[in-house]
């Protein structure tokens, strides 16, 4: 029992996502973009493991997410997924590996939730493809774990909002990633919404064997969910490790420039909570 | 979950095909040339079994020279029509989008009208310059509508509208200082007509020739429908499902350029088809775009025999331009679908 | 394999019905051993016309003039809806519009020979004609002079040359009568009037300032567009002589004037306020034979003074009737 556990742990403790000294910078001619330069970021992650890319606005967080995801190519260092550098993958074996779990869904012709999500098996196959019943099974298993089995048949713009986000997540999982990519995901949610995502992905990543990394700015999610923190500043990484390891106050307080105290709650957890 | 299969995009296009035939029929039999449904059909068999001397020669001219060569041109405007009107909606995430949007008719008609002024009696003349003209434009509206080196869709609207009006401008400029008779066929270019017989002597090269063509852009634009399935739903998230978006863009692009290029080229600028036939195989079909582009293809072939059917019998012997038919029943379609949408 | 027999069948069956027009377009079968000829048309094509010619059908209404003028009118078995000149010519068969007549209609009146003119119809129409094996004349007269040649070669393709020489002739007689007349009268200055809103005028090329030379006038604007268009301003600067209407169905040139004395702008004309306006019969825009009888006239009321010497020779009167030989 005990080598099983241990040979589960060696494999696991392998990273799946290795980011190297990784850089960039929007070109001063760019006039879309703020003259701004980020890095360099070293940091990993492995199988199981949510991921929270913590930071104010304009740190720089979402800027990283893209170099991992392979959208922007860094300026150095390498950004490794599984072994291989994510910039050198061909577009349909990158989105084999990463799934960028986006916000909205602008349709323009109606589309019922099962073609939706059965569209995440895109990046396997040809180019003109016509799904098969294995990709059938997987995109309503993908349903079916994020709890949206009942919807398929409807359209998607008759759908709540709640409801949507959980498709366009079982979209993303029926792409079959090893890295899930959220873009703060908790925005338009209330408290409840919140911790219900979190939740889910949570169960996701110990149940699929994902890597989940979360771009947020919220503090005590973060803190909840993650069993790693990458905190951000200004394009800096200051800190990678354990939510309890980051959230040291003097830091906490020059990153997000306010009044803090942070409390370590009895399951070993950090709370943020404003002074004064 | 019944995802489409091969099998019944086949099924679907065979009925379609269906109805098609039947268009074909009851076109042939239309005509003011008194001919029985037993003469055409002899007369087809003989000229199938190459025996035309069997055939009196006035049977021979008003179903191979006149019928025959007319329901040809209209089942291959109204395919290219209609598949370039899906790829360009697609293309430019606008479900108002038809064909013409970019501006490919004006160039093709700015073409015509040059053909007509310096070589009028030149027979194939007007086709060949109607086809650099749309070539030409969609060059231009390709330079013009790129944003950060890629084809960007809202700039390449406003390109095409920029280009149509431009266009448009000095066509109005032509015609009213070069007036004259050697402008009468503008109203043809305007409208759309169906009647102009094929301007090579070789039939069989001519039209094989198109329907080459419209085959190869046809097949360029299809082979891009899984991609398109995805785009419709959002550019950035097909990038992060490995859609080449850029490039499914551009094949896209020049296809459906190419398509109205050629339907415009030969039987001028027939109007909504391009607009409506997509929306109404969506209605039938839904919006896959693997069985939308073959669906609206031989949707557009039907409609297109069917309204140049009535405009040869609504007020015979005088034929009215197929457009004109087009439009007279393109606008309650339209309005009827603007109502669906809205409720 | 059920898709690649459909595909298989799909490809055989359009090859074959493309092969079958393929064949179409081979030459025809030779009708007859009777005469054949072959001509060359006003636009250069060459048109073929077997055997006799007993069955004729004209695409614009000037041809069809020129048939009765010529005598021709039994064996004209078809025209056009507006062919009204002379009124005779109403009860034919009708094929439709000049512009787009009903191909299968002329085929389906078996003609042997089909006049088409050059100002009117279009090559297209010319063309499909012909593919469909039909022998097609197009004449395409550009000066009166061309006109009365294209009378000669018309009845010569219809196989009656000597009436058209005969017609040509007379009308060339006529016309030498006015010259003459007219020698020595200078010419009037006049300004045609096409269409008034906008204003619109006649080109030195047209046929009609040809028309208008002959009946001694010459149009006061010269272009080089055919029917240019031109501001009031311009025919206030230029003062003709007399203003010319083509007429619409039988109004009259007092009337007209009456109308013109009303609009501001025109009543500044000299000519509208001496009266000089004059409303010719629309046929001064068509190559036909009444155009001889409006150029007599129009002479006649220009030049008053030059004709009160020489009395009408010519039996010929009004618009519209056939000029007897």
């Amino acid at each position: 029992m005990a080598s099983s556990q241990q040979a589960v742990a060696v494999k696991d403790a392998a990273p799946r996502l290795r980011v190297e000294q990784a850089s960039f910078a929007y070109s001063a001619t760019d006039r879309s973009a703020p003259a701004f330069s980020l890095g360099p970021i070293s940091f990993e992650a492995h199988r199981r493991e949510m991921v929270s890319i913590l930071g104010p606005n304009a740190s720089g967080k979402s800027t990283l997410l893209r170099l991992i995801a392979g959208v922007l190519r860094p300026l150095s260092g390498r950004i490794e997924v599984d072994g291989a550098e994510v910039t050198a993958l061909e577009m349909r074996l990158r989105a084999q590996r990463i799934a960028l779990v986006s916000q909205e869904s602008e349709l323009l012709f109606p589309l019922r939730v099962w073609e939706y999500v059965l569209q995440g098996r895109y990046p396997y196959g040809r180019r003109l493809r016509f799904e098969s019943s294995d990709d059938c099974v997987l995109a309503g298993n993908a349903l079916a774990q994020v709890g949206a089995d009942p919807l398929r048949d409807r359209w998607m713009d008759q759908i709540s909002g709640g409801e949507k986000q959980r498709v366009i997540l079982a979209r993303a999982m029926a792409q079959q990633p090893s890295l899930l990519l959220l873009d703060e995901p908790t925005q338009h949610l209330d408290i409840g919404g919140k911790l219900e995502l979190l939740r889910r992905l949570r169960r996701l990543a110990d149940e699929n064997r994902y890597t989940v990394i979360v771009v947020t700015h919220e503090l005590n999610l973060a803190a909840e969910f993650s069993d790693r923190i990458v905190l951000m500043h200004r394009g800096k990484c200051l800190r990678v490790g354990a939510p309890a390891e980051v959230y040291e106050r003097g830091l906490i307080e020059e990153v997000f420039e306010a009044p803090v105290e942070v409390e370590i709650r009895p399951s070993g957890r950090p709370r943020v909570v404003l002074r004064g | 979950m019944r995802p489409l299969t091969p099998k019944r995009i086949i099924g679907s296009c065979a009925i379609l095909c269906a109805v098609l035939f039947v268009a074909v029929v009851f076109s042939l039999r239309t005509g003011a040339y008194p001919i029985s449904i037993r003469d055409i059909v002899l007369t087809l068999f003989h000229g199938i079994i190459g025996r035309r001397d069997q055939v009196p020669s006035e049977f021979w001219s008003v179903v191979f020279t006149i019928r025959l060569p007319r329901i040809a041109l209209a089942i291959l405007v109204g395919a290219a029509l209609s598949t370039a009107g899906a790829g360009f909606q697609a293309l430019l995430r606008n479900p108002l989008a038809d064909p013409y949007v970019l501006g490919v008719s004006s160039g093709a008609a700015l073409g015509a009208i040059l053909s007509l002024i310096f070589a009028p009696h030149t027979v194939g003349a007007i086709q060949v310059a109607a086809f650099i003209g749309a070539g030409l434009t969609i060059a231009a509206v390709y330079f013009l509508g790129r944003r950060g080196g890629q084809l960007d869709s809202a700039t390449l609207l406003l390109a095409g509208i920029v280009a149509a009006s431009f266009l448009s401008a000095i066509i109005m400029f032509l015609m009213t200082t070069i007036t004259g008779h050697e402008l009468r066929g503008m109203a043809f270019w305007l409208m759309g007509d169906l009647s102009a017989p094929p301007p090579a002597s070789n039939v069989l090269g001519w039209f094989g020739f198109l329907f080459l063509a419209f085959f190869i852009a046809a097949g360029a634009i299809y082979s891009t429908s899984s991609d398109l399935n995805l785009i419709l739903t959002g550019e950035q998230e097909a990038r992060h499902l490995g859609v080449n978006v850029n490039r499914v863009k551009l094949v896209v692009y020049v296809a459906a350029s190419v398509l109205t290029g050629l339907a415009v080229s030969v039987s001028g600028a027939i109007g909504y088809v391009g607009l409506l036939v997509p929306h109404v195989m969506r209605m039938l079909f839904g919006s896959d775009y693997r069985m939308l582009i073959p669906a609206s293809a031989i949707g557009g072939a039907v409609a297109i025999v069917f309204a140049d059917m009535l405009a040869r019998t609504i007020v015979a012997p005088t034929e009215l331009p197929v457009g004109a038919m087009t439009a007279v029943a393109g606008a309650p379609v339209f309005i009827y679908l603007m109502r669906r949408r809205v409720r | 394999m059920f898709r690649r027999s459909v595909l298989a069948l799909i490809a055989a069956s359009a090859a074959l019905l493309l092969g079958a027009a393929a064949r179409a377009s081979a030459s025809l079968p030779a009708r007859g051993a009777a005469s054949t000829r072959v001509l060359t048309d006003e636009v250069g094509r060459r048109v073929t016309i077997r055997g006799k010619v007993r069955r004729i059908v004209t695409l614009s209404p000037d041809l069809t003039e020129t048939i009765y003028a010529l005598g021709l009118q039994n064996e004209l078995v078809g025209d056009t809806d507006y062919c009204d000149t002379p009124p005779a010519a109403k009860l034919k068969p009708h094929v439709g519009s000049a512009r787009e007549p009903n191909l299968e209609a002329v085929i389906a009146l078996h003609p042997d020979l089909v006049l088409a003119s050059g100002t009117i119809n279009w090559l297209q129409t010319v063309e499909a004609l012909t593919r469909a094996g039909l022998a097609v004349y197009t004449a395409y007269p550009r000066t009166v002079d061309g006109m009365l040649t294209s009378f000669e070669h018309i009845a010569d393709a219809a196989g009656a040359a000597p009436r058209g020489v005969a017609l040509e002739a007379n009308l060339r007689k006529r016309l030498a009568a006015v010259h003459s007349a007219l020698a020595g009268s200078p010419a009037a200055r006049v300004l045609f009037v096409e269409w008034e809103s906008p204003l619109m005028t006649i080109g030195r090329n047209t046929f009609i300032a040809d028309a208008l030379r002959r009946a001694g006038a010459e149009s006061v604007i010269e272009s080089r567009q055919n029917w240019p268009d031109i501001s009031i301003e311009e025919a206030l600067r230029l003062q003709p002589d007399y203003i010319i209407f083509p007429a619409d169905s039988g109004e009259s040139s007092a009337h007209r004037l009456a109308e013109l004395r009303a609009q501001s702008g025109w009543d500044a004309l000299d000519a509208v306020k001496l009266g000089r306006v004059e409303v010719v019969s629309q046929q001064i825009e068509r190559p036909s034979v009444g155009l001889v009888d409006v150029i007599e006239k129009l002479a006649h009321d220009l030049h008053p003074g030059a004709f009160a010497e020489h009395a009408s020779a010519a039996g010929c009167e009004g618009n519209g009737g056939a000029c007897a030989l």
